[in-house]
């Protein structure tokens, strides 16, 4: 997984390459977060457009970015679901916990809207 | 599809780049309708998971085998470890919640529970455990598009 950040108005945008699966993926995006966090980042989008498949390994990794970011008066949400991520965040419920939106404008502007 | 095919890798994540592209192809050969498709790709990636995980405890000296079969209009896929396996009758039993976030871990089983049509455990004496999926195939309709 490669994994670049960048920010719009105030909304750091996380850009995910590839496979996010757990081993190695967990304690980079781990850092990633951390790092933000130390950076006074409280909003944060994961752009999933380019990520080609999720498990629940990497499911547990993204849950844990979210608490993270809630438990220091933040927040994560995510862009550009594919089908399969999805049908992963439907059948576990998780739709219910993360916000998602196609359209990276909106997933921006969202946090304007609490 | 007839008779099988047989993948076996090493129990490191990396490989399961090469189960993603296999599975597709299995699948794209079956013209499995889109939702059914995802959902199969899925379980495979979450049974592969979790023998590299929690079955071989990702030691690279160990394998992940990995058949898929297909009769009539059913998908059979198995995937064995050489782990210890667990108790899987508990852990069914005891299933936790999947939207409780303080838990990281513990989704895939419930995953492919939910998607797939049938889910067994077997602890093979001597080899290690065998899940094994099925799930009965609808045909891909006509403008039925795989958007991923």
């Amino acid at each position: 997984m490669r994994l670049e950040s960048r920010e719009i108005d105030g909304v750091v945008i996380l850009d995910l390459q590839g496979k996010l699966m757990g081993g190695p993926d967990a304690e980079a995006f781990k850092n990633a977060i951390h790092k933000l966090l130390e950076k006074g980042a409280k909003r944060i989008v994961v752009n999933l457009h380019n990520v080609d498949w999720i498990n629940s390994t990497g499911m547990g990794i993204l849950i844990s970015g979210y608490t993270t970011m809630r438990r220091s008066g933040g927040d994560l949400r995510l862009l550009h679901v594919s089908d399969k991520i999805q049908s992963i965040l439907y059948v576990t419920k998780l739709n219910l916990i993360f916000k998602c939106y196609s359209d990276e404008d909106e997933a921006v502007a969202s946090f304007e809207n609490g | 599809m007839a008779g099988t095919i047989v993948l076996e890798f090493p129990s490191e994540y990396k490989f399961l780049n090469i189960v993603d592209l296999v599975t597709n192809e299995v699948i794209e050969n079956l013209c499995v309708e889109h939702q059914a498709a995802n959902e199969i790709a899925i379980s495979v990636i979450e049974a592969c998971t979790n023998a590299i995980e929690h079955g071989n405890r990702e030691c690279c000296d160990e394998n992940v085998r990995l058949v898929f079969s297909c009769k009539d209009d059913r998908i059979c896929i198995e995937v064995e470890d050489c782990g210890k396996g667990f108790d899987y009758e508990c852990f069914l039993k005891n299933m936790p919640d999947p939207t409780d976030i303080e838990h990281l871990r513990g989704r895939g089983i419930f995953i492919m529970k939910n998607m797939m049509d049938s889910l067994e455990f077997e602890m093979q004496p001597n080899k290690g455990m065998k899940v094994r999926l099925e799930k009965t195939l609808k045909p891909k309709e006509s403008g039925d598009v795989q958007k991923d």
